[in-house]
């Protein structure tokens, strides 16, 4: 009797085990079956339309806002990422893209990135929150480029609405009139951003300058190290970097055509035929020059190309500092 | 039919517990409320920490990689949310349980066969659903803090200033479960959490509802829209979550008017749950 039950216990203990074992192996390649399927659909997956992804908002920052509840800064943070994914996924698109391997390509080219939604998303992430400070920034520096300076100023201008005392978003439109070649908008709004509290002496300064040098560039490299200075954002702080770059390379440019103009003025109309023809007149200027070839450097550290038979120089296609 | 059902179905000990002092029926009311505590606990309400921890440490790690610097304000946001989220569905799930439980086990019979009110009986299960919140909030606000902290590789000021929105929601989430409550006093546990619930959506609404009252063209809508607003809780008092991620905190008397409000609402709640309670037959 004893025997048979012992018998009875270990066969359903086997049996139970038998099934752990099985229900195991099941919902394993279940899970491998789930991953296979999945890596397949996503390989044989149409796709997207890009029209559909430049559709309008349906629903808008306002109506958002009160259908979210209490969470309307999370909603926020949420279209704030969506911004920044949504040119992020532009830029990733175009350096995909084979067509267009080895070229240079600005934002500022529409036909490219066509950023239109930008300026909605970034409208509905300020309206869900209206302290988003980073947003106004971003969209200060972002819109611009993409030509939406309107919509820049629109969202710099309701940003000053909702924080009206906040000194940055005056600094931010005034950067944007300043763009446009604005200079007494950019100065009135320098001047109505340093009478704020908290606001830095330099803004003030900068509103009188604004006025006399608004075009120089002196006062454009003071802009962007200010940009530079206050802001939080890593790709503003690019921004500001490659502007300066820009400011440089124009500054260096400037320096190096004096000296092949001095040069063909010596030798009889004749260009220089290399850079080691103008060496004394570089070293003499402090350029940063290459060790090898005695070229001069641009600020991302890239040989200046001569051009036009040696009359004339120009950035080389591998620089890094932007053209536009 | 049994004892305890007579004793119930005749409503409180009215004669037992006319002369009964004070102090005795605190005691009672904090024994009812350190047993629905224990029973939260033992139904394993608190398990929702975990998942809110992963949320957070998901978070903490991630959100720098996709917010662009702005990984401090959105671990508020969402720790802040997730906390009213998971608040308001203890305060609704649990709440419309406390009293259904204890009629459909029977265990109601037992306790009404002792001293103890239905009064009593309902707002010691009240305050024991707001102790285990308390401990809930308080440990997802230590936990947003931890993630700030984590986050910001130091201390922050925000680590400090996100506890009065953390109170704001706490008291948002008293006035919550008194309403799952009052519900649960005369409905089906399943109708009380969609009633609870629409009253939530509804009180987030508040604003909008005194906006149709203004702007609604006939007397009656008016008067329907501004009763409503007033009747329904209004809880944009307590929605502090967006401010206080940048880094803002409620004045002390926006505070102290929030809590006068959820005292008095709470009040009216209770007293109407007992109000229908106690004309309830448990035969």
């Amino acid at each position: 009797m004893t025997n048979m039950q012992d018998q009875q216990s270990r066969n359903s203990f086997f049996r139970a085990g038998r099934q752990t074992v099985a229900l195991s192996l099941i919902i394993l390649l279940g899970l491998a079956g789930v991953v296979g399927l999945s890596r397949w659909m996503e390989a044989h997956r149409p796709p997207v339309d890009p029209n559909l992804e430049e559709e309008q908002l349906y629903v808008t920052g306002a109506t958002t806002r009160r259908l979210s509840l209490s969470f309307s800064g999370l909603v926020a943070d949420w279209y704030w990422m969506r911004s920044l994914q949504y040119v992020g996924r532009k830029l990733v698109r175009v350096e995909d893209n084979e067509n267009l391997q080895g070229q240079k390509i600005e934002l500022t080219e529409n036909e490219f990135f066509n950023l239109k939604m930008l300026p909605a998303l970034l409208d509905a992430t300020t309206t869900l929150d209206p302290q988003f400070m980073v947003a106004y920034e971003y969209g200060a520096v972002m819109l611009p480029l993409i030509k939406k300076d309107d919509e820049a100023i629109a969202l710099l201008k309701k940003g000053m609405a909702a924080n009206p005392t906040s000194w940055k978003l005056a600094h931010h439109l005034g950067y944007i009139y300043w763009q446009r070649g604005d200079y007494r908008a950019a100065s009135e709004t320098y001047d109505a951003g340093a009478k704020l509290p908290d606001a830095p002496p330099w803004l003030a300064a900068l509103s009188a300058r604004m006025l006399a040098q608004g075009g120089s560039r002196q006062l454009a490299r003071e802009m962007y190290g200010r940009i530079y200075d206050q802001s939080d954002d890593n790709q503003v702080k690019e921004m500001a970097v490659r502007h300066i770059m820009q400011i440089d390379a124009d500054d260096e440019r400037d320096t190096i055509r004096r000296i092949l103009s001095e040069y063909s003025a010596h030798h009889a109309g004749r260009c220089a035929t290399s850079w080691k023809d103008v060496y004394a007149g570089l070293r003499a200027s402090r350029l940063k020059l290459d060790a090898a070839t005695s070229a001069p450097l641009d600020p991302s550290e890239t040989p200046y190309r001569l051009v036009k038979d040696g009359c004339d120089v120009d950035l080389d296609l591998q620089s890094q500092v932007p053209r536009k | 039919m049994s004892e305890d059902v007579l004793i119930a179905s005749a409503g409180p000990l009215e004669g037992t517990m006319k002369n009964d002092s004070l102090p005795r029926q605190l005691a009672r009311i904090a024994t009812i409320a350190r047993n629905a505590f224990r029973e939260a606990v033992r139904d394993r309400v608190l398990y929702n920490l975990v998942l809110f921890v992963l949320l957070l440490t998901t978070g903490a790690i991630f959100l720098g990689e996709l917010s662009a610097s702005q990984e401090t304000k959105i671990i508020v946001d969402l720790g802040l949310s997730a906390m009213l989220v998971f608040g308001a569905f203890i305060a609704i799930f649990v709440g419309v349980g406390l009293v259904y439980k204890e009629i459909e086990r029977r265990t109601v019979y037992a306790i009404f066969a002792k001293p103890v009110g239905r009064g009593e009986f309902l707002i010691g299960k009240y305050l024991g659903l707001c102790l285990t919140l308390l401990v809930n909030v308080a440990v997802m606000g230590a936990g947003v803090s931890l993630a700030l902290l984590y986050v910001r590789g130091g201390w922050d000021p925000l680590i400090l200033s996100i506890w009065p929105a953390v109170l704001l929601i706490y008291i948002e989430l008293m006035v919550l479960t008194a309403v799952a409550l009052l519900f649960s006093s005369f409905s089906s546990p399943a109708l009380s959490a969609l009633l609870a619930f629409f009253t939530f959506i509804i009180g987030h609404f508040s604003a909008d509802l005194k906006t149709f009252a203004a702007s609604t063209g006939t007397q009656s809508a008016k008067w329907f829209f501004a009763a409503l607003f007033y009747l329904l809780p209004n809880f944009s008092n307590y929605s502090f979550i967006t401010p206080a991620a940048h880094g803002q905190t409620p004045t002390a008397s926006a505070i102290c008017a929030a809590l006068l409000y959820a005292v008095v609402y709470v009040t009216i709640l209770l007293s109407a749950a007992t109000l229908i309670f106690n004309r309830r037959n448990f035969k």
